[in-house]
């Protein structure tokens, strides 16, 4: 008998607890009242964000607290205009790679508060080397979402 | 490396959007082709390196339901993830021991099955600070493409003959998924992606197998006219989070220096007569190209525009198609080795490249290119 | 020929529900441990192989590169190697090609697992294919009821022995796992306790069953040249052997089970080992369930088929007798799966080289080092003893 592969639909869920660890859940407890906490690498000096427990070029322990700035500039950026099962919101919108001040590492976030009707208008606004500023929600509950997006400045 | 380790053949599915074949039957289909090629029984082989991944096959344990497929039944073996060239590496590895006189090297995925590479590689992201601001490959590369515009100020339509060169090799590919002619204007009118990329600078995927016999010295000239020779190999990773890394130079000029040192190439661009990259995007093909030393940094663009790695240019670049032509995203980069051997031996039919002595092959997986491999390959 | 391969240090971590920390964090606990154990920093190595059970068990796709970071792998070349649950034997093996292969001197090897994160039994249900055995092969245990009850029957062994068997077993691996300080189950029970334990999965009782552990492995591998210039206390890889079958799970003799029988003929063919009944004083075997243990020894020539009961009668597999098993307390009492066989490797290593504190079986040469994973399909095991 000639047929046709049947095409079978399967769906797989699974649930999951994932442990922060006590620096990452410290990472995200100080998200609470706006601060951006790193840590600092003794051997090589560098502020880590997010804040971790170990520098991996150094392969020590990190357990130096310090605040970094939630100003940064804009080390790259991406206008997103697709969609896919298990986005975080309804496209389009912008990512970004944002160089906190003080920090030696890049922190991935949205980069918002901008009209994204056209996108000329927004390479004006949105560029590398751009200043942006962390925009906070109202409640925050210790998650990389309390900042709801990086707003361009001046 | 005192022993030379070898291709003795390859073989690879005709790709597809969505096969009609299940997983087993695809990887059976190019492991049985092989093995009736090289005239050679299944008892024969020594050993079977397989490379797929569970979330790209919804099937954990991927090796587990088609291990007896892949010709391994009774045999010593493994699995290798996520990028299928480490297979060929862990084969190489394991006749260089002198354990095993030949190694069968297979790669499978069927992406028509699985959720989409956007939704599978925002999984690779890590729970707590990637993945809720949505990182995913593509997500990660528009981010590159966009440093390097800014760094280097390529044209779109400079970017975009990219597409229309691979498009138009895979047109004469007759493994490839996809392929024809595209006009720079129909790319540049395609739809706004990931800004800078739009939908025609990133393939889309594909299902496909390729399977490929490994043999010692000795052994491949017994199993074949046309051995292909591993020179050199490489492999490298970077950092875990993307915010730590160069992301206009991370981890392939490492791999590549490795593959180089190893092949004792000394000048890539001189040296290397075709390429066979995996192009995630447009953009890449270029900075890939860049920073495997075949070009200086910012003026890859430039060699795609004068027509340097065109079909019939100096320094050919994805003859095949690259993953434009198919992109099964596992088994990718076994395909890349797999029609660099094709090239040196003279069989990639209509897309086949005059003279070639010396060919590289390229794979990369994770966010933003964190892992790549490289492989010098020659006669 | 293969160059000799060197193992010169392990780390783990204590296993069990490891919420205080991260899974790299884990990983990076384990791999910080096998750097003080051998002297070395993560500058010394010059590639990284790594692993664990399907990216499911945990939610995070391409674990390795997750764990980059903390296994001080940046920039350097890493290979994830992934055969479910002998993940940790196919890990060592990996790692062991890569010096054999004469390709590098210093290798980084890890696995490990966070099965606290995810949902192990229904990650594993999902190993068998979707159209055919998906619904009936239960997760682990029942696969492993299915088959050892398949061995009883066909040697006659009355249901009664077999259980007091595994239930002796069962007491061995919880008292040995009490000496371990990594091992996650560490209660004393007793033999009545585990004949009365919950039913899992005909026949196989609750203290018959691993747990599903929080844990992470490494071990640093040398060349001979390497091993000999850091001069430190060091273990030699004399055999390595591995098989894998079919994938469908009635398709192959589970009792006479040649995935495990060739693996163990090639490891033995390479150390020269004619006797292992004789030629190994400790064998690591992967015994996520104690009546799975027996048909093992069977396997692996310890005793002729259908007398895997005898051994554990005889004493012979007990601490003490003439071939303890397990004397780390083995799966049944610590399951971090990816990283379970080569917790096995590093046991082995520990006892050779006289460093297995109160567990040490005292003047262990030579051990065998085992795990097996997929539907009962693949086996793998590691000869490793003091001498090269
Ligand atoms: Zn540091």
């Amino acid at each position: 008998m000639a047929v046709k592969s049947r095409i079978v639909k399967g769906f797989i869920s699974l649930p999951y607890n994932w442990s922060m660890g006590p620096t990452t859940t410290r990472f995200y407890e100080e998200f609470k009242n706006k601060r951006i906490m790193g840590t600092r690498c003794e051997k090589c000096n560098r502020v880590l964000i997010p804040a971790r427990s170990f520098c991996s070029g150094c392969f020590v322990e990190t357990t130096n607290w310090v605040q970094v700035s939630d100003e940064g500039t804009i080390r790259t950026w991406v206008l997103i205009n697709f969609s896919y099962e298990g986005q975080p919101m309804a496209p389009p919108y912008i990512t970004g790679i944002i160089d906190l001040d003080g920090a030696d590492v890049g922190l991935p976030h949205f980069v918002g508060g901008v009209e994204l009707d056209d996108l000329e208008t927004v390479a004006k606004k949105v560029r590398i080397g751009g200043r942006v500023k962390a925009v906070w929600k109202e409640n925050r509950e210790g998650h990389i979402l309390d900042i709801d997006y990086f707003k361009p400045i001046n | 490396m005192t022993q030379r380790v070898a291709i003795v053949d390859f073989v690879q599915t005709k790709h597809g959007e969505a096969l009609e074949e299940n997983v087993r039957e695809l990887t059976f289909g190019v492991v049985r082709k092989l093995l009736d090629r090289v005239d050679m029984d299944r008892s024969e082989i020594g050993t079977m390196i397989s490379s797929s991944a569970d979330y790209w096959q919804g099937t954990s344990c991927s090796n587990s339901y088609y291990y007896d497929a892949a010709g391994g039944n009774l045999k010593s073996g493994s699995k290798v993830t996520e990028d299928s060239v480490f297979a060929l590496i862990y084969g190489m590895m394991r006749i260089l021991s002198g354990h095993h006189r030949t190694a069968l090297v297979v790669g499978v995925t069927k992406c028509s099955e699985c959720p989409s590479e956007n939704t599978l590689t925002n999984l690779a992201a890590d729970p707590f600070f990637h993945r809720p601001v949505g990182l995913n490959t593509v997500v990660a590369e528009a981010l590159q493409a966009r440093m390097y515009l800014d760094q280097y100020g390529p044209s779109e339509e400079q970017i975009a003959r990219v597409v229309v060169k691979n498009m138009s090799n895979a047109e004469r590919n007759p493994y490839s998924h996809r392929g024809g002619k595209f006009s720079i204007g129909e790319i540049l009118s395609s739809s706004m992606m990931a800004a800078p990329l739009r939908c025609m600078d990133v393939p889309s995927t594909s299902d496909g197998a390729c399977a490929l016999l490994l043999a010692d010295e000795h052994t491949a000239r017994q199993l074949t006219d046309k051995p292909v020779f591993i020179h050199g190999i490489g492999w490298s990773v970077d950092h875990t989070y993307i915010g730590d890394r160069d992301l206009l130079n991370g981890a392939l000029p490492k791999a590549a220096e490795m593959a180089y040192s190893r092949a004792g190439v000394k000048n890539p661009s001189k040296e290397i007569d075709v390429v066979e990259l995996s192009d995630v995007t447009s953009f890449h093909e270029i900075m890939w190209m860049e920073q495997l030393g075949l070009c200086d940094a910012g003026n890859g663009f430039r060699l795609v525009e004068q027509g340097v790695t065109a079909l019939d240019g100096r320094l050919p670049v994805n003859p095949s198609g690259g993953l434009f032509g198919a992109n099964p995203f596992v088994a990718r980069g076994l395909i890349r080795v797999g029609e660099a051997c094709l090239q040196l031996r003279g069989e990639a039919g209509d897309h086949q490249v005059p003279r070639v002595n010396k060919a590289l092959a390229h794979s990369v997986h994770g966010l933003g290119g964190q892992s790549h491999s490289v492989v010098i390959l020659g006669n | 020929m293969a160059q000799a391969v060197a193992i010169v240090g392990t780390g783990q971590t204590e296993c069990g529900r490891r919420t205080d920390v991260s899974y790299p964090e884990l990983v990076y606990e384990a791999v910080s441990r096998a750097f003080d154990d051998a002297g070395l920093v993560p500058d010394d190595i010059e590639a990284v192989v790594a692993g664990s059970m399907p990216p499911a068990m945990e939610g995070v796709n391409n674990p390795h590169l997750y764990w980059a970071d903390a296994m001080g792998a940046g920039g350097k070349p890493l290979i994830r190697t992934a055969t479910c649950g002998s993940t940790g034997i196919s890990l060592a093996h990996t790692g062991f090609y890569h010096v054999a292969s004469g390709m590098f001197d210093l290798v980084l090897v890890v696995g490990a697992e966070k099965m606290y994160e995810g949902d192990p039994q229904g990650t594993m249900a999902t190993v068998a294919d979707p159209f055919f055995q998906r619904p009936f092969l239960a997760g682990a245990p029942g696969i492993f009821s299915l088959q050892s009850n398949e061995w009883a029957h066909r040697y006659g062994i009355e249901e009664k022995r077999v259980r007091m068997a595994a239930a002796q077993l069962s007491v061995r691996n919880h008292d040995d796992a009490l000496l371990n300080p990594y091992a996650h189950i560490r209660i004393k029970i007793t033999v009545d306790d585990v004949l009365n334990s919950r039913i899992i999965a005909y026949p196989v009782r609750l203290l018959d069953v691993c747990p599903a552990s929080d844990g992470a492995c490494a071990v640093i591998m040398a060349s001979e040249r390497m091993a000999k210039k850091l001069g430190r206390p060091t273990a030699w890889i004399k055999g390595v052997g591995y098989c894998g079958e079919q994938a469908f799970f009635s398709e192959g003799d589970k009792v006479v089970w040649q995935s495990a029988i060739n693996a163990a003929k090639s490891a033995y063919s390479q150390a020269g080992i004619t006797n292992p009944r004789k030629d190994l004083d400790l064998a690591e075997v992967y015994n996520p369930f104690t009546f799975q243990e027996m048909l093992f020894y069977e396997c692996f020539g310890f005793c002729d088929f259908g007398h895997g009961c005898d051994l554990v009668e005889q004493g012979v597999v007990m601490r003490g007798g003439d071939l303890p098993c397990d004397p780390s307390g083995g799966t049944l009492c610590t399951n971090p799966i990816g990283a379970t066989g080569l917790q096995r490797v590093s046991e082995v290593v520990l006892h050779v080289t006289e460093k297995a504190g109160d567990r040490q079986i005292p003047g262990a040469k030579t051990g065998l080092a085992h795990a097996m994973g997929g539907l009962d399909q693949f086996n793998g095991i590691m000869i490793i003893s003091s001498v090269l």
